[in-house]
């Protein structure tokens, strides 16, 4: 067992130890290692001030991705090279993602700056070419107050792409490459001042851990629970770090059922989905950000049970079933099933989420999802919706809604569905499902919303969905 | 070569792009140095009782807990009235207020002794509404009032009259960097304090006043800031003089750096106010009358509240020309954080008044906006004096209008929104064009003035220290610009240095737009003093080169790094070796500049009835835009489909960041005006107190299409002909607000749609409901 963690920022090799293991990599940086061109503002993953590139091993090389230094704890980067802003010149001059922001006034005060530095530079890393628009898309995790933007995508479109040099040139891999496999097969404890981590090389070590350890925490991507221990003083002993874990990984489809490993992330499956669920693929492009879809997983905003979660209307009209595994062995659990009450999942102390078995649509069936936040993109849900239909004759045969946001839970909308099925999805009957829908669902007023314009919200929806598959409703009429 | 008028990059950008810029936070702590942070007031009104920091004391770690006790001066202070107090006394008057300092070895300490801190309260009824501060008369400074013509009676013989009530909420900097300063002590109590601050004299004399020093103790130096937009200007001294209570204290190096949420959560923000108004018209859409009553709500003490005020009621008029106006500003005092200097300083929330009215004028008649804003525009010749009595020269809102219109293609949008609202069932479009005009100078007349030190070393090159701070606005660039462009020498030679009151003395804040006017001028004529020396000797040395010329200074020309007379324009001296000699002969090769605008004035009693009268304003900045919107019928969610931007900017210094400033301007704005919405609890806690529930704008968020563009003219009364930009594009957001509000009128029925101020998405679908059910309904009969 290793009692230390391995990795290395900047092409240069760390190992920690003890207390130190326990703190955010944007502290390390900037406190441990005097690296303070990584700047901190939110602390909770939503301003990618903080971007750095961590590079993991993926198909025999490390692949870099823009990632929030400051809901990264260390623990999570074992085994990653970690390249910050100042290892993007390791030469002094400029690169040209650099160079084309000093020309295109990319920066005023600066202070956001080498996040969108590092972000761009991911791009860049990943592809020779790109687009306005995907310039835009790599950049929705970072905020600037001063620029309006504009002068920052005209530096993304000025960037002497040619001249680009990848990370690989930068850092030859061949050196970390070796110390990580060598590193790789065992599993990982660190004890400090009463708290332990644990990083499980394999699923067996992390039930039985988790069989020894009920009061053991699970982080995977850290996307929700990084932002806890950072602002609700929430602050676990014992803690089961998922970065190292093997056998989880794996995304497939299966007899038309899509099986979602859990530790696959959230960028991972949006790529793989791409043509095969278009509008879920549209959800995920809406979803946090590239730094948190990178970080986050399916599997997480599952477990993470909240009721304004993006993925779980879809998970539930899909029937998707989660496989668990613990010590007695594995089962598998329908999502509608799954949680039990606000933030209560059937999920035993010693099991962990190993898939997500979600069966696919068939080729006619109406699916239609709905994020409702403030703000287009990077924003929690206000509402969420997922409506799945099949209509034969212009009768709805089969329809499944389900809501977030305006309850304790997401749930489906038995009503509502019960009034519709057999029905023409005519406006009238969605006006009054509409209604039918208010009865089912008990939104409270917060911080994202009133209860009113949820409310409203949970009407409209239908509404919408009404307009949204006019064409589709006429495409099945004529099958 | 001139230096003028180029576009070059922003002088800290290689540093901001390589993660070498120095930020408060990021500057290596010395030995010993001490955490700062504080505790703060729970609840938004109450008496505390007991305060018990026993517990707190014997904690691992804390060094000292201060109490206003501890203060050596006087807990009394403000940039205008001395009516806030930095440390709580008995009374609690907004949640956040801090009632203990504390210094700490390490954060886990101060986080445990927060928690030990027991405090006993009696709470009290805050007032946290206008209305309610109305009602129980809670006020701050006097009501002031502007009065043009007879109002009162122009409404009575009005064709048409509409009054409503305009509410607009306030907004939150938003600044990356959020709040902070780090402290040295030094000899004889002297302190030297780096302060992420708009306005280091305030700093320095905020601190010496707090803590009993005098002002010659006390350096307040600003290197940068990672982001001000006001909120630096008055509210950087609380936490610079926490860190200086406890650098002075325990003679130990002393930071507070605020993080995120209780930045937000104890600062002012941009002030709401609520409106109510009286406006009479004729058939045209002519003003003929305006009675406004602006309220603001100043937080619990005045902070910059009163100048903000003015502010507002000096652009209640904006564009616009009103022959009959009457113009009143009270001031409520509430509980919450004192309110406080932002971007516009009161323009926007003036303004928004007078373009909401218009949008309303165009519903009434059944007329475009935009005809009603061009027949009220201020002509250049007749129709061109203020509410206040300025007259308005150089006058370009006309030829911008003109400009706009076409490069806009405001008619075929307008035409095609028409169409779109007529035909989509899922979506609506609005269209508007909205204006700015907006003030240049402080309009309190005695801080419109500016100081420069101009040193020139032996080598030729140059450094300049002014009072102006930078904060990514770009103004050290454009003051080197300037300074490069005086002596015709390569911008490269000429460095601006950190902002120090131990250099530049009695500053007035970056703000107002008009640091690179004031300070730039006092460079400027820093360099010309300079230059005047270094003509005299060129004029000599170039005599003794040339044998049969005599000494001519007039004939003396800086041109491109050299120096020659222009009888003998192939005798090149370079700068360098001229400023060499100069030294040699003992020539001064340091001066200090000094810059006062002049012809202004302004008084809150010297116009009819006792009313406000004056010139407050150098010049105007001017602009329009037109922006295009297109609102989710059914999540009332908005996209802003395009924004055409013309400004007069005059002849920007450096267009690259004339540029940058109108964007980012515009883009805060349109935040202000739709998705950026502060929550409160009923206690009156924000809610939205970080990233993650304030949604400041992303990068999808900007329009589609986007073109900032400036019409081609000289500014004939500032340095080099340009103008203030910094400021006055935020305003030109109202455009995507009022687009907002057109589209409603397509619903309506004739009828006027209110709209509060922002526009978030709740705010849209709550109106649109208001109108769509009974329109909804109709269309369901008609289509079955
Ligand atoms: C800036 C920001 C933006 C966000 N935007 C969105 C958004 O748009 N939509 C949205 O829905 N969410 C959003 N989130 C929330 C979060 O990113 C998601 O919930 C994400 O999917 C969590 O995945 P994770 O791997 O990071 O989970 P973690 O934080 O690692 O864990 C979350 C929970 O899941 C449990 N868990 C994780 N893996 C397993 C497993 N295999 N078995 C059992 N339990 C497990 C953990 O113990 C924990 O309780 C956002 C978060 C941030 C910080
Ligand atoms: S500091 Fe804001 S995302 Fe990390
Ligand atoms: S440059 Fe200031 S926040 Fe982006």
């Amino acid at each position: 067992m290793r009692d230390y963690l391995l990795f290395y920022v900047n092409g240069k090799e760390y190992r920690v130890s003890g207390q130190d293991a326990f703190q955010p990599l944007s502290s390390f940086l900037r406190y441990k290692l005097d690296a303070t061109g990584t700047k901190v503002v939110c602390e909770e993953g939503d301003c990618g001030a903080c971007t750095i590139l961590s590079g993991r091993i993926k198909d025999g090389e490390l692949q870099y991705k823009p990632v929030n230094s400051c809901i990264q704890y260390l623990y999570q980067l074992d085994l990653a090279h970690i390249v910050t802003v100042e290892g993007l010149t390791p030469k002094g001059e400029l690169n040209p993602v650099q160079q084309a922001m000093v020309n295109c006034h990319g920066a005023q005060c600066g202070y956001c700056t080498p996040g969108f530095i590092v972000a761009m530079c991911g791009l860049f890393d990943k592809q020779k070419k790109a687009s306005e628009c995907q310039i835009k898309d790599a950049l929705i995790g970072n905020l600037c107050r001063c620029t309006g933007y504009d002068s920052i995508i005209k530096a993304g479109l000025a960037v002497e792409v040619d001249k680009v040099l990848s990370l690989k040139q930068l850092y030859p891999s061949q050196a970390i490459l070796s110390q990580f496999a060598a590193h790789k097969k065992e599993s990982v404890c660190i004890k400090a001042e009463g708290k332990t981590v644990f990083l499980p090389s394999s699923i067996k070590d992390a039930i039985s851990f988790k069989a020894e350890n009920k009061e053991a925490v699970i982080v995977s991507g850290g996307t929700d629970m990084c932002v806890n221990m950072n602002k609700r003083a929430y602050d676990p002993q014992t803690i089961i770090s998922f970065c190292n874990i093997e056998g989880l990984s794996e995304i497939k489809i299966e007899k038309n059922i899509l099986a979602v490993g859990s530790r696959i992330t959230l960028s991972e499956l949006e790529e793989f989905i791409k043509d095969r669920l278009p509008e879920f693929h549209h959800l995920l492009w809406l979803f946090g950000s590239p730094q948190i879809r990178h970080a986050g997983t399916l599997a997480g905003n599952i477990a993470n049970a909240s009721p304004i979660a993006d993925t779980p209307p879809f998970l539930f009209v899909m029937e998707a079933q989660l496989e668990l595994s613990g010590s007695s062995g594995t089962r598998t659990v329908p999502i509608n099933q799954f949680y039990l009450g606000y933030k209560k999942l059937d999920l035993k102390a010693d099991e962990i989420i190993t898939r997500i078995l979600i069966p696919l649509p068939e080729k006619q069936e109406i699916i239609r999802l709905y994020k409702v936040s403030k703000r287009k993109n990077l924003d929690i849900s206000t509402n969420t919706a997922a409506i799945r239909a099949t209509i034969k004759n212009g009768k709805t045969e089969k329809i499944a809604i389900a809501y977030g946001g305006v309850g304790p839970v997401v749930f489906r909308l038995p009503k509502t569905e019960a009034y519709l099925t057999g029905k023409e999805l005519s406006l009238p009957n969605l006006v009054e499902a509409g209604e039918i829908a208010v009865s089912e669902i008990t939104p409270i007023s917060d911080v994202r919303g009133s209860k009113e314009f949820r409310n409203l919200l949970a009407k409209n929806i239908l509404l919408k969905f009404f307009y949204d598959t006019d064409e589709a409703r006429e495409a099945a009429c004529h099958k | 070569m001139s230096q003028v008028g180029k576009d070059i990059p922003h002088d800290s950008a290689v540093g901001h792009v390589n993660g070498q810029s120095v930020y408060i936070d990021d500057m290596p702590p010395i030995k010993n140095e001490l955490l700062v942070d504080f505790y703060y007031a729970p609840v938004s009104h109450a008496k505390i009782r007991k305060l018990d920091l026993s517990d707190a004391e014997k904690i691992p770690g804390v060094v000292g807990l201060y109490t206003y006790r501890d203060l050596d001066g006087e807990n009394k202070f403000g940039p205008i009235l001395k009516d806030e107090v930095l440390l709580v006394e008995e009374e609690i008057e907004f949640m956040g207020h801090p009632i203990v300092v504390i210094a700490a070895e390490n954060r886990k300490a101060i986080e445990s002794a927060k928690k030990a801190i027991k405090i006993d309260l009696e709470k009290l009824e805050p007032i946290l509404t206008i209305d309610q501060a109305k009602e129980r008369k809670m006020f701050i400074g006097p009501v002031r009032r502007i009065k043009k013509g007879d109002a009162e009676a122009a409404l009575k013989k009005a064709e048409h009259v509409i009054e409503g009530r305009f509410c607009n909420a306030g907004q939150d900097h938003f600044y990356l960097e959020s709040q902070a300063a780090l402290v040295y002590p030094g000899e004889h109590k002297q302190l030297v304090i780096h302060s992420s601050t708009q306005n280091p004299t305030e700093v320095q004399e905020v601190v010496a006043h707090l803590l009993g020093l005098s002002m010659n103790q006390v350096v307040c130096i600003t290197k940068r800031m990672g982001g001000g937009f006001g909120g630096k200007e008055c509210q950087a001294g609380h936490p610079a003089a926490m860190a200086a209570l406890v650098a002075l204290k325990t003679g130990r190096a002393a930071r507070i750096i605020f993080n995120k949420d209780q930045d937000m959560q104890v600062t002012g923000k941009r002030h709401p106010f609520q409106n109510d108004y009286k406006v009479g018209f004729d058939k045209d859409g002519r003003i003929t009358a305006l009675k406004a009553d602006l309220f603001s709500d100043g937080g619990a003490a005045n902070d910059l509240s009163t100048a903000v005020m003015a502010r507002a009621m000096t652009h209640t008029d904006n564009a616009y020309y009103l022959e009959n106006a009457e113009i009143t500003g009270t001031i409520c005092k509430t509980h919450f954080p004192p309110n406080t200097a932002f971007r516009g300083f009161g323009g926007p929330q003036g303004i928004a008044i007078i373009e909401n009215i218009i949008e309303e004028i165009a519903t009434y008649l059944g007329k475009d906006a935009i005809e009603i804003r061009k027949i009220n525009l201020y002509g250049i010749n007749e129709r061109n004096v203020t509410p206040y009595g300025q007259r308005i020269l150089e006058n370009s809102l006309p030829e911008i209008f003109e400009k706009l219109e076409v490069s806009s293609d405001y008619k075929a949008k307008r035409k095609a929104v028409e169409k779109f609202n007529s035909q989509s069932k899922t979506h609506l479009k609005g269209l508007a064009c909205t204006a700015v005009k907006f003030g240049i100078s402080f309009n309190t007349k005695f801080l419109n003035q500016a100081n420069a030190l101009v040193n020139i070393y032996t080598d030729g090159t140059i450094q300049v220290s002014t009072g102006a701070t930078e904060m990514g606005q770009g103004v050290n660039t454009n003051i080197k610009q300037l300074v490069a462009g005086e002596f015709d020498i390569d911008v490269d030679h000429v460095i601006v240095m950190a902002t120090s009151t131990e250099k530049n003395n009695n500053t007035s804040a970056t703000a107002a737009s008009s640091a690179t006017d004031l300070n730039g001028s006092a460079a400027v004529n820093a360099c010309q003093k300079l230059k005047a020396r270094l003509t005299d000797v060129a004029a000599r040395h170039i005599e003794t080169l040339e044998k049969d010329i005599l000494a001519s200074p007039t004939n003396i020309i800086f041109e491109n790094n050299f120096v020659y007379d222009n009888r003998r324009p192939d005798t090149k001296v370079a700068f360098k070796t001229l400023v060499k000699k100069a030294y040699h002969e003992r020539v001064s090769l340091g001066e200090r500049g000094f810059y006062a605008t002049q012809g202004i004035d302004f008084s809150w009693d010297t116009g009819p009835e006792g009313t406000a009268a004056g010139q407050p304003f150098l010049y105007f900045t001017t602009g329009a835009a037109v922006c295009e919107v297109t609102i989710d019928r059914f999540t009332g969610e908005l996209k802003v489909d395009s924004a055409d931007i013309l400004m007069d900017v005059g002849a920007p210094i450096n267009p690259g960041i004339a540029k940058g400033q109108i964007t980012g301007a515009f883009i805060q704005g349109m935040g202000w005006v739709t998705t950026e919405e502060l929550r409160y609890a009923d206690d009156g806690l924000l809610v939205s107190h970080s990233p993650t529930t304030y949604k400041i704008p992303n990068i999808q968020d900007i329009p589609k299409v986007l073109n900032v563009n400036w019409i081609d003219k000289v500014n004939p009364v500032n340095v080099k002909g340009s103008k203030a930009v910094g400021e006055p594009p935020l305003v030109l957001g109202l455009a995507v607000w009022a687009a907002v509000k057109n589209a409603l009128a397509y619903v309506s029925g004739g009828e006027i749609a209110k709209l509060h101020l922002p526009a978030s998405n709740e705010e849209i679908l709550t109106r649109l409901h208001q109108f769509l059910t009974a329109g909804s309904k109709k269309e369901l009969a008609h289509k079955h």
